[in-house]
């Protein structure tokens, strides 16, 4: 019989606050957050029209990460929280 | 009163191929396998550098993980690393855990970034590092299981897992380990360490995000100029060319007696490679690598490699014998992941 100590660790559990969302998107300004990859504009520009057009949003925002790989930076976060009142983000190659 | 050790312990029924298969069972291994890590071997590794096991090591902020002395140890055992080793394996998973180098792209990505170690200093030589012969490939110890150490961290305690967080699209064999020293003893030039502020008696490992080594054959010029520009041409569309990721040449005997005779410095042999390797937007954009249509002036337009010949490192290293050297793309972009240095404290 051999005791093996165990190498890996267990997520820390966190609890993350999500904003209810909005019922509708009428009258609502968008931010896009652009990850910096190739296209992600173009989709994103997309993705905002449609909301604008089909769904009544008053307008969209673009705003442009660092890098794919971090977080939005607080400058974003502080500029969408006073223009925007919702934000489409995602990852992804 | 030795400190506790707090990890999971999992009891394994028969002898030792039983618990070799069960750290395979755990998923604890990159496919290779590995020294079962008991608490004795564990707590030798601990004591060896005087580390109380819940001490941080490094904390990953973008994935909120904390790596313990404790599971630097196990996992090093699990590498098959000696006592001695344990100082460059924290070293460098200091690195991982340093912001400029931002764990999660390197960690994470599609693009499939090895962790390449350069150990420079005085325990470069004490480990016996190899920096000569069969530089990236098999038959020292000490290359093989320190760069296997931090991987194993990076899987088991960060959870860059092939197929669920590390999502690399290709991946390379330096993913198992990809550690080299640096040929401080022939080399004619200040060593990586020294240039990025340490003393020559201090020991450091140079962290960076990279791709494989690519190999360049150069077996005609005797000149500095001559190699280089082989090089320069080699090198001029590699990586992710449109990302100027930072670079590392790696330059073995022939070549770098060579170039040293000629009396260029390491800084001459970056503003060199600097000016050589520019492409034309018209040739980006022909090639498809950058957006647009080719317009008036893009054939002279020139975009660099990397954004600054200090994005260029240098390393003396390799067998005395070849007229090959090497040059290592890093991952993504220098916005995404800088090289770090880190001392190897002992």
């Amino acid at each position: 019989m051999m005791e093996l100590l165990d190498p890996t660790t267990g997520a820390v559990t966190q609890s993350i606050a999500y904003v209810p969302r909005p019922a509708r998107l009428e009258g609502q300004r968008v931010a896009l957050i652009e990850n910096t990859k190739f296209n992600s504009d173009k989709l994103l520009q997309k993705i905002g029209d449609i909301l604008v057009k089909e769904y009544g949003a008053a307008g969209t925002r673009m705003f442009r990460k660092r890098n794919a790989s971090v977080p939005a930076h607080e400058e974003i976060i502080e500029e969408v929280r006073k223009t925007c009142d919702v934000m489409v983000a995602g990852v992804g190659d | 009163m030795p400190a506790t050790l707090t990890s999971t312990r999992h009891r394994v029924e028969g002898g030792l191929d039983d618990a070799i298969e069960f750290c395979f069972q755990q998923g604890w291994t990159d496919g290779l396998p590995v020294v079962p890590p008991t608490e004795a071997k564990v707590r030798a590794m601990l004591e060896a550098v005087g580390l109380d096991p819940k001490q941080q090591v490094a904390y990953i902020e973008h994935r909120a993980v904390a790596i313990t002395a404790e599971k630097v140890a196990i996992n090093a055992v699990m590498a098959g690393c000696k006592l001695e080793y344990l100082p460059v394996v924290l070293a460098a998973i200091e690195g991982i855990g340093d912001p400029k180098w931002s764990y999660h792209g390197p960690g994470t990505s599609t693009a499939g970034a090895g962790v390449l170690l350069v150990v420079n200093g005085p325990i470069a030589r004490a480990l016996d590092i190899n920096a000569g012969d069969n530089l990236f490939g098999p038959g020292w110890r000490a290359n093989a299981t320190i760069g296997r150490a931090v991987r194993l961290v990076m899987r088991n305690v960060c959870g860059s897992r092939p197929g669920t967080l590390d999502r690399g699209t290709l991946g390379h064999p330096g993913k198992l380990s990809y550690v080299i020293a640096e040929n401080e003893a022939e080399s004619p030039w200040p060593p990586l360490h020294v240039e990025r502020g340490f003393r020559p008696d201090q020991s450091a490992v140079t962290i960076m995000a990279a791709e494989g080594p690519h190999q360049f054959y150069n077996q005609l010029s005797n000149t500095a100029e001559g190699v280089l520009t082989t090089l320069a041409d080699a090198m001029k569309i590699s990586g992710n060319v449109m990302g100027q990721p930072p670079y590392m040449l790696v330059i073995a005997g022939e070549h770098m007696r060579t170039i040293a005779k000629d009396g260029w410095s390491k800084a001459d042999i970056r503003r060199f490679v600097f000016e050589h390797t520019q492409n034309s937007h018209a040739h980006l954009k022909r090639t498809q690598r950058m957006a647009g249509e080719v317009k008036p002036g893009d054939e002279t337009l020139m975009r660099p490699l990397v954004e600054s010949p200090d994005d260029i490192l240098v390393v003396a290293a390799g067998g005395r014998a070849g007229a090959f050297s090497a040059y290592i793309p890093g991952w993504g972009s220098k916005r995404s992941s800088q090289p770090v240095t880190k001392e190897v404290r002992r």
